[in-house]
């Protein structure tokens, strides 16, 4: 009988600094953050995909996607929207504020899988949480991926988040960078006024056996965009998305997270067409 | 396996010898319920066919404790002090169930609370020649028999016991007192353990054809049963906190009046409540009674993932606890006659 | 703590059971003391008032127009207002029979046909304290938990949201390993009871009375059905559901025949 090492428990947060924060919209903050520890900040492996539980003293936990790529390593990057008790608490944090973060968890896109195929993200809304990840990653490997498109969808040039990167993008040759709003009230909108799934009409060239593509947004989104998919010839199991549930632990043993037989933060949170088809009660 | 036997009144003077280990448990009455707790005497022991309240997870898996206190940023690392045990006297189900939440607690990130207690008891193990009450469905489930997860597990053969040595701290228990084991078992012994097992196989009164029931729970995902037993179902819990496998909790932050001081502290949750889903912003997951219901006893008939296999350990706690009759039993009844 | 909260406790119709909870808190409550400037605690202190609180206390359901009036102003000096006990929660044992017929004539069976004493006291129906203003928290009980009030009252001083999680009190019976006295045919009200009590009838062999109110999510019309086949009668079901039961058993009722009918 021997006694366990007592400074291992996975369930205490690890102390990281708010290094900057400022609004994407009016109501989702971009968080940057770092671990106080410096060689932990430099030494993070994560993938695209993969979240973090934020815990505030006094208030508790909530899982977040996880904005920035792996292939910048130091500073992390989320952008929260203000829904419930935890996030408002975090918004209420300056910056160099200290919180609390656990993680990586949940498995995060097959960048293996991916590799050497084209690739279009799919981005509604939120969406851009996990999938800006992505595509930083895919833009800093841009050797190791064929084809790659944006398409980004929301419903106004103000709701969307990091709507300046993306439009600078736009400059890039190695991207299809492709934007639309459903209203622009501003009258300035210089890109498409149009549904995320219009944006299909400007993708070319792609070799659709070998296309991936990556799908997350509100709920709504998901039908139109899977059978848009399905239809122009993805297969199934090559269309992945990323999926939120309720969770406490971040590592499969609370329950919250649950769908079907499987847990979401061990199986998900990125998972196929294919997955959702099999598993009911995913989306 | 090493195997021993016991003369039956030998086991008083072994329970104590085993004080040298820890506190002393077993199952013990309270009120008009048999539940596992400290036994200062042997005779508190209810060492006789029959099933607990709560099953053994409420001393692996609390209903409540604290995770750990925090002051300002800085969280406390220690992890609560807990006394070592023995538990005589745990059902075979129950062992199973243990087993099953061993998957969820020790594997992948391990679960310190839950291994720091689970390291820090012995489980002795214990059947009958009889089924532990009418309600039980260990025979369906293959839960009646258990062939790891104890550390000592005794078959109560009427006039004496075989005991099964499960690890090398259950070694280390029979050596606390070694003159009370032997090693010669001869083929009286044997045969009446084999007569003693045929005998309480015929004695089951409930089963449940799972052969086929976790087909057919894959082909009622839209069956109106749901909403039926949806419409009955309380959602009063009682079935999920007192099953051996159901490992849910829920985690609340507590803060103290002295500011910047507080702590986290977990308990039991349950996915048949409504909030359990619930994320930020209202959205529910599982709006409808039937389809919290169709979850669970999803897990506990068809299949649960990080067991690879049905949850239900067959102890028919859940049998006994639900008042409106929804339970393993009636369901797997009411899934099988629609079919 | 540089700025002090000014937190007041003011006591409607009931039993004033919650102030004695608080008074009861022992080094809670010096603590509490410590931390906040407490300028309204009638069982404790002489001296009281409602000017400018941070966080007001309410004990007790409204039945008077001058506690109406009172409850109004305590609710425009408070920035934070919170609802102690099952009656200021939900109206308590003294609603039971709310909306039954006229109130006046209830009145004064009780009171005698005086219109000179209804004309004084002007007394209205009892209801709780969210029938007339914004309630921010409800700690509800009868009397309330010390654990759910110092949990609550903590995480409100250091602005942070009191959880106190909504299972019913079978959940809690079940921690305590009980036998279940709903099985044994007992009229007991625990799957629609809001728990955090403990179980503490139950643990005693005492049918839930629901003095803890009822729980937000329930299915009334299912224990209705069970309770009716286990052999009580329609009005002594009803008489139990209502008598902690307050304003929400009066929707949740007329919900439940509605959907029976």
């Amino acid at each position: 009988m021997h006694e366990k090492e007592e400074n291992s428990n996975p369930y205490l947060p690890e102390h990281a600094r708010i290094v900057r924060k400022y609004n994407l919209s009016s109501d989702v903050r971009f968080f940057q953050i770092r671990y106080v520890d410096m060689d932990r900040a430099l030494t993070m492996k994560y993938l695209p995909g993969q979240f973090m539980m934020f815990s505030v003293p006094g208030v508790g936990e909530a899982p977040f996607s996880i904005s920035s790529t792996p292939s910048r390593p130091g500073l992390l990057e989320f952008c929260i929207r203000e829904v419930g008790d935890v996030t408002s608490a975090l918004f209420k944090l300056k910056e160099n504020a200290i919180i609390g973060i656990r993680g990586p968890y949940g498995d995060g896109f097959p960048l293996d899988d991916i590799q050497g195929h084209d690739l279009l993200i799919i981005v509604g809304g939120l969406g851009a949480a996990p999938l800006r990840s992505l595509l930083l990653y895919a833009l800093d490997n841009r050797d190791d991926f064929g084809k790659l498109y944006l398409l980004h969808g929301a419903r106004t040039p103000e709701d969307m988040l990091f709507r300046e990167e993306f439009l600078e993008m736009m400059e890039r040759d190695d991207l299809n960078c492709l934007l639309a709003v459903d209203e622009d009230p501003t009258g300035k909108w210089k890109c498409h006024i149009a549904r995320v799934t219009d944006l299909f009409d400007h993708v070319k060239d792609i070799d659709i056996e070998n296309t991936y593509a990556a799908v997350c947004g509100p709920p709504v989104m998901y039908k139109f965009v899977l059978e848009k998919l399905v239809n122009i010839g993805i297969p199934k199991n090559q269309i992945l998305m990323t999926l939120e549930r309720r969770m406490k632990c971040g590592m499969g043993k609370c329950g919250h997270c649950v769908v079907g037989d499987i847990y979401t933060c061990m199986e998900g949170p990125v998972f196929s067409y294919w997955d959702v088809l099999n598993m009911k009660g995913l989306i | 396996m090493r195997v021993l036997w016991m003369e039956k009144g030998k086991l008083k003077e072994f329970f104590y010898s085993m004080k040298a280990f820890g506190e002393l448990w077993g199952p013990i009455q309270k009120g008009k319920t048999r539940i596992y707790g400290k036994a200062e005497n042997f005779s508190d022991l209810k060492l006789e066919p029959g099933r607990t309240a709560l099953p053994i997870k409420k001393l692996i898996h609390p209903s409540k404790f604290t995770m750990f206190k925090y002051d300002k940023q800085e969280y406390s690392t220690k992890l609560e002090n807990i006394p070592r045990r023995v538990i005589l006297g745990v059902s075979p189900c129950d062992i199973h169930g243990l087993l099953k939440l061993d998957e969820i607690f020790l594997e992948e990130e391990p679960d310190p609370y839950y291994e720091k207690r689970r390291d820090n008891t012995a489980i002795i193990g214990i059947s009958y020649c009889k089924p532990c009450c009418d309600s039980c469905i260990c025979q369906s489930m293959g839960t009646d028999v258990v062939d790891e997860g104890y550390d000592l597990f005794f078959s109560d053969l009427e006039d004496f016991y075989l005991v099964w040595v499960g690890s090398s701290l259950g070694d280390d228990l029979v050596r606390l007192n070694p003159a009370v084991f032997h090693d010669d078992i001869d083929r009286t012994k044997l045969e009446k353990f084999v007569e003693c097992k045929k005998e309480r196989d015929k004695l089951f009164a409930c089963s449940i054809d799972m052969d086929v029931l976790p087909d057919i729970m894959e082909l009622s995902y839209d069956s109106p049963i749901w909403d039926e037993l949806g419409d009955k179902c309380l959602e009063c819990g009682a079935c999920t906190m007192v099953c051996p496998s159901c490992n849910c909790y829920n985690v609340i932050d507590e803060v103290y009046l002295s500011e910047g001081k507080g702590k986290r502290f977990r308990y039991w949750d349950c996915c048949i409540f409504k909030e359990y889903s619930l994320v930020a912003g209202d959205h529910n997951f599982r709006e409808n009674r039937g389809e919290r219901l169709r979850l669970w006893y999803g897990h506990k008939l068809n299949s649960f993932g990080p067991y690879g296999r049905p949850a239900c350990v067959g102890c028919g706690r859940c049998v006994d606890a639900c008042p409106v009759d929804i339970n393993v039993l009636t369901v797997a009844r009411a899934l099988l006659e629609s079919k | 703590m540089l700025n002090k909260k000014r937190i007041g406790i003011y006591s409607f119709t009931g039993c004033s059971g919650e102030q004695l909870v608080i008074l009861e808190c022992g080094k809670y409550l010096l603590k509490l003391y410590e931390v906040v400037d407490i300028v309204g605690f009638p069982m404790a202190q002489s001296k009281n008032t409602i000017m400018d609180l941070d966080i007001a206390l309410l004990e007790g359901s409204i039945t008077t127009e001058s506690q109406l009036a009172e409850l109004k102003e305590i609710r425009d000096s408070a920035k934070t207002l919170v609802a102690l006990g099952t009656c200021a929660c939900y109206g308590g044992i003294q609603s039971m029979k709310l909306g039954e017929g006229d109130w006046k004539k209830r009145f004064q069976e009780v009171y005698g046909a005086d219109d000179k004493l209804y004309n004084k006291m002007k007394p209205m129906e009892s209801k709780p304290c969210n029938e007339f203003v914004t309630i921010d928290y409800y700690i509800p009980g009868c009397p309330m938990d010390k654990g759910q009030f110092l949990h609550t009252i903590s995480h409100i001083i250091n602005d942070t949201p009191p959880h106190l999680y909504p299972f019913p009190v079978c959940t809690e019976c079940k921690w305590k390993e009980n036998d279940c006295l709903l099985n044994r045919g007992e009229l007991c009200l625990g799957p629609l009871t809001r728990g955090g009590c403990g179980a503490v009838c139950p643990s005693h062999n005492i049918p839930c009375v629901g003095c803890w109110g009822p729980a937000e999510v329930t299915n009334m019309p299912s224990e209705y059905k069970l309770l009716l086949e286990k052999g009580y009668s329609q009005i002594e079901i009803f008489r139990n559901f209502r008598k902690f039961g307050g304003t929400p058993m009066v929707e949740k009722l007329k919900n439940m025949m509605e959907k029976l009918r």
